[in-house]
């Protein structure tokens, strides 16, 4: 089982494809076969003892917090209600029939950056450090810190060095989850300034098997560095799927009508400072590209 | 029947002949049949159907195992054959190393690396090493701890890189002793540890972005067979690093310029991104002497500008003034440069000027099209956010030395072509340049079990650093000229 995970590329590591792509020494030490379960929790460090609780031991009951969600909640519940009497989405009919494009992620003020999480190697170990901010006149979301890609010395971790900025899971009222539905868009549409640093997107949608839960779509995103906005778009046939980091040998187009989260990830092994600045992230329909998938989906290796 | 023989027998002598020449007769045909050749041969050569010089390549296959009685275990010992190990080319030193070495059962074969490395670390004594382990036993003991070893050793000997090392590594392996021969071996994993040091070696070199070649293929066929799972790895590799070779738009060439003028040159070119900029080289890095003996060292000035940055320029207004910022950082791969810009504040709203259109500017390409393109209702394709007015930027320049003195030439040269720029005042809002961040980084270092954020995030920040310049404004016109 363990073989046959690790044969698989790690899409990160694909940026190393593209030719002189000049990549540091990681130290790799005889491989250890994960023995992690098909169906995990969060990622536990090596060594690190099994929290001993059982999960109702983890509730936390607080009056406070119970006004404040109800709070959330019912007013959650109350724009879902009403907007279905504008249209769907709460959007008038017209103008959900005839959108073209979308902005979903725009960043104007700090409110907008409570959808994000960033994260880094900092959970496994390493040394990364990343931060989230608003750009000079609060315009714009700027991404930085620096990447180091040192792997922990805990004697299993072979790999590090990443950083990564994700979107919050949107939630309904009561924290039901509710997805975002791209289908009448087939492109990707970003500006970003960037510092010559290739980064790559992901974006998770909703899977129906519980081992799906780690698949995600990937794709690279260049930049090109310099003082000018970058205006980029991406098909979304061009994404893969990778399940944990490893590319799959069979892959799917990506179904966009539940679409979870969207990320960006630095891991190109360039120790050093990095910053990123995203100006909106939206998605719009290109009738020029009529591509549905851009790889091979029959039965590879068999 | 002669010919086909003498034919395969190139890759028929196992491994240390070179693959490369087998590779040739490889590309033709499906692996398969050549791994069963040498079986088949031996099945003739028991049928006494083969001609001489078939004979004498099984003669010289089995030479090692002459001891062996029956067929069958014949085709155990197609690995690598003692028959170099008679001719070693390897200094005695070592041989006699290996000897004392053997003697002892739970050798490191770091210590083979690391006796060498006290030498030099070149590819040379790499394969030196590798040598030395090949020929040291027939059945090449502990080969998957020695591969292991020389994974790690790689980047110190600078091989990490080198095709060749990683096939020679893989030419470690013996052959024919890993295929699995019936379909219960094929259905388990046959020989795991051995399987995974393989793909553990495939994936250092998908690491550092190598593609393997063919000769990686019939190694990895003449060691663990078609269907196994380092072959798995390598057809993977070979599936997914072409797809995704030349998808970068901004491609960096696989060796940056030496000099940094040009690399500063090609820097400029990649983020001006206008075929129209002309890069300027302001000053040339040169040492000079002065009066008093001192030397100075001048640094260089490289910039960029265009046609229609000058006309931006020209039309700022000369009581706003324009900002000199940087340094910003700019990777290219590995490598960190700074640039410098310089810029203004945007327009305030009551003084933008609507240009109007001139249509005799240009006859040939008419500048304005108005027509109704046949666009329904809602056909709208530009996107609902508002636009982010951060004002012009008029020039781009790299230095090596970022203080104020340096930048203060560059603007002076600018001058020449901008005769603006004698009006407009300018400013200096420079953050710590590369130096100072390099200290930073190294006083960070030093302080690393410090709690995190807020720290790092004040002395890291450019932005939010009391600017070390400040905001000194210097007057163009006090200045000179």
């Amino acid at each position: 089982m363990s073989l046959q995970k690790i044969t698989r590329l790690s899409s990160l590591r694909l940026l190393s494809s593209i030719p002189h792509q000049q990549l540091l020494l990681p130290s790799i030490g005889p491989l250890t076969a994960s023995s992690r379960a098909v169906i995990q929790g969060e990622y536990r460090r090596p060594g690190q003892p099994k929290e001993d609780k059982f999960p109702w031991q983890k509730i936390k009951l607080d009056f406070r917090k119970g006004l404040e969600g109800m709070k959330k909640h019912f007013t959650l519940l109350k724009t879902e209600f009403t907007d279905r009497w504008v249209g769907p989405e709460g959007k008038p009919l017209i103008e959900h029939m005839l959108e073209q494009n979308r902005v979903l992620w725009e960043f104007r003020g700090p409110e907008s950056l409570e959808q994000w999480t960033v994260s880094s190697d900092r959970e496994i170990g390493g040394q990364s450090e990343v931060y989230l901010k608003l750009g000079k006149n609060n315009r714009t979301c700027f991404l930085y810190g620096t990447l180091n890609s040192t792997p922990p010395r805990d004697g299993e971790t072979r790999y590090s060095g990443y950083c990564t900025m994700r979107s919050k899971q949107p939630l309904a009222s009561f924290d039901r989850k509710i997805h975002y539905d791209w289908s009448s868009f087939n492109t990707l549409h970003l500006r970003v300034r960037g510092d010559g640093r290739p980064w790559m997107i992901n974006i998770a949608a909703e899977t129906f098997f519980s081992h799906q839960k780690d698949d995600i779509y990937n794709y690279f995103l260049f930049t090109r560095g310099g003082p000018y906005w970058q205006d980029i778009k991406i098909p979304f046939s061009k994404f893969f799927l990778t399940h944990r980091g490893r590319i799959q040998d069979d892959q799917h187009p990506l179904w966009l009508d539940k679409i979870n989260t969207i990320g960006f990830t630095l891991g190109d092994k360039a120790d050093g400072p990095f910053q990123l600045e995203i100006d909106f992230i939206g998605v719009c329909k290109d009738y020029a590209h009529t591509e549905e998938f851009a790889y091979e989906t029959y039965k590879r290796n068999p | 029947m002669k010919e086909f023989f003498s034919h395969h027998s190139a890759h028929i002598l196992p491994s240390y002949i070179h693959a490369s020449d087998c590779c040739c007769v490889f590309r033709g045909q499906c692996g398969g049949s050549t791994m069963t050749c040498p079986r088949c041969l031996l099945q003739l050569q028991t049928l006494g159907l083969l001609g001489r010089s078939a004979a004498r390549c099984v003669g010289l296959l089995r030479t090692p195992s002459s001891g062996q009685p029956s067929e069958p275990q014949v085709l155990r010992h197609f690995h690598p054959s003692p028959g170099s190990a008679k001719s070693r080319s390897v200094p005695a030193e070592f041989d006699r190393e290996s000897h004392k070495k053997r003697n002892k059962s739970l050798i490191t074969h770091d210590d083979l690396f690391e006796q060498v490395a006290q030498e030099a670390k070149t590819k040379a004594m790499f394969n030196k090493v590798v040598d030395i382990f090949t020929k040291r036993d027939i059945r090449r003991r502990g080969h998957v701890e020695f591969i292991y070893a020389a994974l790690r050793k790689m980047p110190e000997f600078g091989v990490e890189r080198d095709l060749t090392v990683y096939n020679k590594l893989l030419d470690v392996f013996p052959k024919e002793v890993f295929v699995p021969r019936n379909f219960i071996q094929r259905m388990f994993n046959h020989y795991p540890r051995q399987q995974e040091c393989a793909v553990q070696l495939l994936e250092q070199m998908e690491n550092y972005g190598i593609m393997p070649n063919m000769t990686t293929k019939v190694l990895l066929v003449q060691i663990f067979g078609e269907k196994s799972h380092p072959m798995r790895k390598y057809q993977r590799i070979m599936y997914w690093f072409p797809k995704f070779k030349h998808i970068n738009p901004f491609p960096i060439p696989q060796k940056l310029p030496e000099d940094p003028v040009d690399l500063a040159r090609f820097c400029l070119n990649r983020i001006a991104n206008d075929l129209d900029a002309k890069v300027t080289v302001y000053q040339m890095a040169c040492t000079e002497v002065t009066e008093s003996g001192e030397e100075v060292t001048l640094p260089y000035i490289v910039g960029i500008q265009s046609p229609s940055q000058m006309e931006l320029l020209t039309k700022h207004n000369p009581s706003r003034p324009v900002f000199v910022e940087g340094p910003f950082p700019l990777w290219l791969r590995k490598k960190c440069v700074y640039y410098y810009i310089l810029r203004a504040d945007p327009p305030l709203p009551n003084e933008k000027v609507e240009e109007p259109y001139d249509p005799e500017r240009c006859l040939d390409y008419p500048l304005q099209l108005d027509f109704d393109l046949g666009r329904d209702l809602g056909d709208d394709e530009s996107f609902d956010v508002e636009d982010l007015d951060e004002g012009p930027v008029f020039a781009i320049c790299m230095t090596n030395q970022g203080d104020e003195a340096t930048l203060n030439q560059w603007i002076s040269g600018l001058q020449q072509s901008n005769p603006v720029l004698g009006q407009v005042p300018t400013l200096f809002r420079l953050d710590a340049g590369p130096q100072e961040l390099d200290m930073l980084a190294d006083i960070k270092s030093c302080h690393n079990h410090r709690p995190e954020s807020e720290l790092l995030k004040e002395d890291w920040l450019p932005e939010e650093e009391p600017e070390v310049m400040g905001d000194e404004e210097l007057r163009r016109s006090q200045r000179m000229k």
